[in-house]
């Protein structure tokens, strides 16, 4: 028995990718990897069903990540970020951010025509590579939820979530965001590690505002 | 000695000379090469040649995009020699938003990275193939990365007129990613707030522009 929509973690990198890095040793891939593993750990003790894309220094590639989330047709997909740049001690939340398809009768070539007719896919069909678009909205919104509460917690850090094309939400069929930490430029190592517990309780109040717990059963 | 070794003698004696004064003349090319070390991406922009300049051009005032905090953008006004053509004028100011920052730490795009080629389709889709140096040299993460592409989408929105969508490539080919996390598969909306017409190409009637104008743009693109 679990609560609520399965929360898939994607802690960002892992193996060869380091991410940002820092000049004080500091690696992207491997703050991301403490946040999931503490922000998971306090999700599963209140009784969420957690899932990550990675528990240890690999490199899933984008399509892995999304596949492992799109596994489950309820759940929510939080991809975990430290950015190299911006205020340190803030955190932004982002939502996919996707462009406005150019009508078939706006092409004014044959050739443009065909393109677009080729990279239509057949009813009832999502392409894999714009998964995400259906979701843009919901999207949004736990974006939204979720900014509000680190706003709370994280002076400095914005008020409203920010669009952007994040490439690892591209292909999540299901509500996704990703959430960056600033950064990986800070002196003293211990400012980011202190984030990692408000960090969890921000993004687990997001939650419980976008998702408000409802005891479900089975997975 | 015969006559035919003293010949011979004597041409080996001149061709001695002259590699003595050729090798010296060498050691001193290499000497000046060592001296002034240029990376890949100086020596291409010398060659594509960075000053963009056509018949049609005047002297315009551009609102430029550069970063205005460590996640905002703001637009500068900026006196660009413009091109009445699209494709000229969007290189001249993608070159000055690469070129002339007003202070560092006001960049967004880095310094070694040049615009290799521009062009736009019948369509108003626009292409912008820049080299490795933006890819390599852009600080990972998305702010960066959000901050870098949003700057040349803004730039191209608010000085060229007519575009609708922004295709980035990286020395000729697609790529996933800017620096690994924003995606540069897709296009970019265009939002021109410019209209297309021949009045936007007049030159400046000589007032002086302001220095820079009140920040507007955050990263995030609102659509």
């Amino acid at each position: 028995m679990h609560i609520g929509p399965v929360i898939v973690l994607d802690p960002e990198h892992g193996g060869a990718d380091d991410g940002a890095r820092g000049s004080n040793g500091l690696m992207e891939k491997d703050v991301v990897l403490r946040f999931a593993q503490t922000l998971g750990g306090e999700l599963r003790a209140q009784g969420y069903r957690v899932v990550m894309t990675r528990t240890d220094d690999s490199d899933p590639s984008y399509d892995d990540r999304d596949a492992a989330a799109n596994m489950y047709r309820d759940m929510i997909f939080i991809s975990l970020h430290v950015s190299t740049t911006g205020t340190p001690g803030t955190v932004h939340a982002y939502y996919y951010s996707f462009w406005t398809p150019i009508a078939a009768a706006a092409a004014p070539t044959s050739g443009s025509a065909s393109k677009t007719a080729s990279n239509a896919a057949p009813p009832g069909w999502i392409p894999w590579q714009q998964a995400q678009r259906g979701y843009e909205d919901t999207s949004h919104q736990f974006a939204d939820d979720l900014q509000g509460e680190l706003a709370k917690s994280f002076t400095g850090s914005p008020a409203k979530s920010t669009g952007a094309e994040v490439r690892e939400l591209r292909s999540v069929a299901g509500p996704a965001v990703a959430v960056e930490a600033s950064s990986v430029s800070v002196t003293d190592p211990a400012v980011l590690n202190n984030m990692a517990l408000p960090l969890t309780a921000a993004i687990i109040r997001g939650i419980q505002v976008y998702r408000p717990r409802t005891p479900q059963g089975g997975s | 000695m015969p006559r035919n070794l003293k010949i011979t003698i004597a041409i080996l004696l001149v061709a001695v000379v002259i590699g003595f004064v050729s090798l010296k003349s060498l050691r001193r090319r290499i000497q000046r090469i060592k001296e002034i070390p240029k990376t890949e991406e100086q020596v291409r922009r010398e060659l594509l040649g960075p000053q963009v300049s056509t018949s049609s051009d005047v002297n315009a005032t551009a609102q430029v995009y550069w970063a205005s905090g460590p996640d905002q953008l703001a637009p500068v006004a900026t006196q660009l020699m413009l091109s009445a053509d699209p494709v000229e004028r969007a290189k001249q100011v993608l070159q000055a938003l690469i070129a002339q920052p007003p202070t560092p730490e006001q960049r967004t795009l880095p310094a070694n990275a040049t615009l290799l080629g521009f062009y736009i389709l019948p369509d108003g889709t626009a292409i912008a193939d820049f080299s490795d140096a933006l890819s390599s040299e852009t600080p990972s993460g998305i702010l960066s990365e959000s901050l870098a592409v949003n700057s040349i989408v803004e730039t191209l929105e608010n000085n060229v007129p007519g575009l609708k969508r922004l295709k980035i490539l990286i020395h000729g080919q697609e790529v996933d990613t800017l620096a690994g996390h924003v995606d540069l598969t897709g296009f970019f909306d265009l939002v021109s707030p410019v209209p297309p017409a021949p009045a936007n190409l007049a030159p400046d009637t000589g007032s002086k522009p302001s220095a820079s104008a009140p920040a507007t743009s955050s990263t995030g693109r609102h659509r």
